[in-house]
């Protein structure tokens, strides 16, 4: 009973967020928004006992790439006049709802003749750091070592990208 | 009920979809991105409580992983853009266009 309240709760301010993110004009505010559906995605993780993940979705996502997202919006210091001015956006929205809302109907169709089971949190060790960790370090090995790839060449990436250019032409 | 959990997830999908098509603000469409990436995760735990297994939290961890280095890039590329042209509209980047 408390679990379906609590589900109801977070599930509001999740759609809530979203639409906030899709509506809202200056980034900024999209931004806060999807902050809100963040912190709401972390709770549904924890009513789904999922630990680990839950605290890594308030530290890394609510925490770390958000306050990044942030700062690069406050680094670029966005006036009124810099935004474009997407005049006829509530046009684009409606024709984007039409495209995607029949999309959306059939998966949630294949999603109703799943079997259901009762979402009641699972004691024990479901979801703790020991028992993630063991299937990451021994089935997912490869795509571990792989992800730790694919970090370095994004940092490296990125200050190419966005570093100072010290050799001109 | 795990299915509430996955039309939760198909709606932020979908939510996301629909900025990243109707938007044209750079930063919108990337946290658009962000969200989609997000609502994938919350079907990836949805289905790991269903089968009662660790796999899907592994994947989701693999994901947040990707979107830091996603993060990291893109918002270089849009601090690149706004050096070039000093706006922030998807319209402007056409440089491509025939």
């Amino acid at each position: 009973m408390n679990t379906e309240l609590l589900f109801n709760g977070f599930a509001i301010l999740a759609v809530l967020g979203a639409v906030g993110l899709v509506l809202f004009r200056h980034p900024m505010n999209g931004a806060m928004s999807l902050v809100v559906t963040m912190v709401a995605l972390a709770g549904l993780y924890a009513l789904l006992s999922a630990k680990l993940i839950f605290a890594l979705q308030l530290i890394v996502y609510a925490g770390a790439i958000m306050s990044l997202i942030l700062f690069i919006i406050m680094f670029l210091n966005l006036q009124e006049k810099d935004l474009p001015e997407e005049s006829g956006r509530w046009y684009y929205l409606l024709g984007g709802v039409v495209v995607i809302a029949p999309i959306a109907l059939f998966l949630i169709k294949i999603v109703k003749t799943l079997p259901g089971s009762e979402a009641t949190i699972v004691g024990g060790g479901f979801g703790g750091i020991k028992e993630v960790g063991l299937v990451l370090f021994q089935d997912w090995l490869l795509p571990f070592e792989i992800v730790s790839i694919l970090l370095l060449i994004a940092l490296v990436g990125a200050v190419v990208l966005a570093g100072k250019r010290r050799l001109g032409k | 009920m795990i299915q509430d959990y996955l039309v939760l997830s198909i709606v932020l999908f979908c939510l996301g979809m629909l900025g990243v098509i109707t938007r044209r603000n750079v930063f919108t469409v990337f946290m658009s991105v962000e969200l989609m990436l997000n609502a994938a995760n919350l079907a990836f735990i949805a289905f790991s409580r269903l089968h009662q297994t660790m796999d899907g939290h592994v994947l989701a961890m693999l994901v947040m992983a990707v979107a830091a280095a996603e993060a990291a890039l893109a918002l270089a590329v849009v601090i690149l853009l706004h050096k070039h042209k000093s706006r922030l509209d998807t319209n402007v980047f056409s440089l491509l266009k025939g």
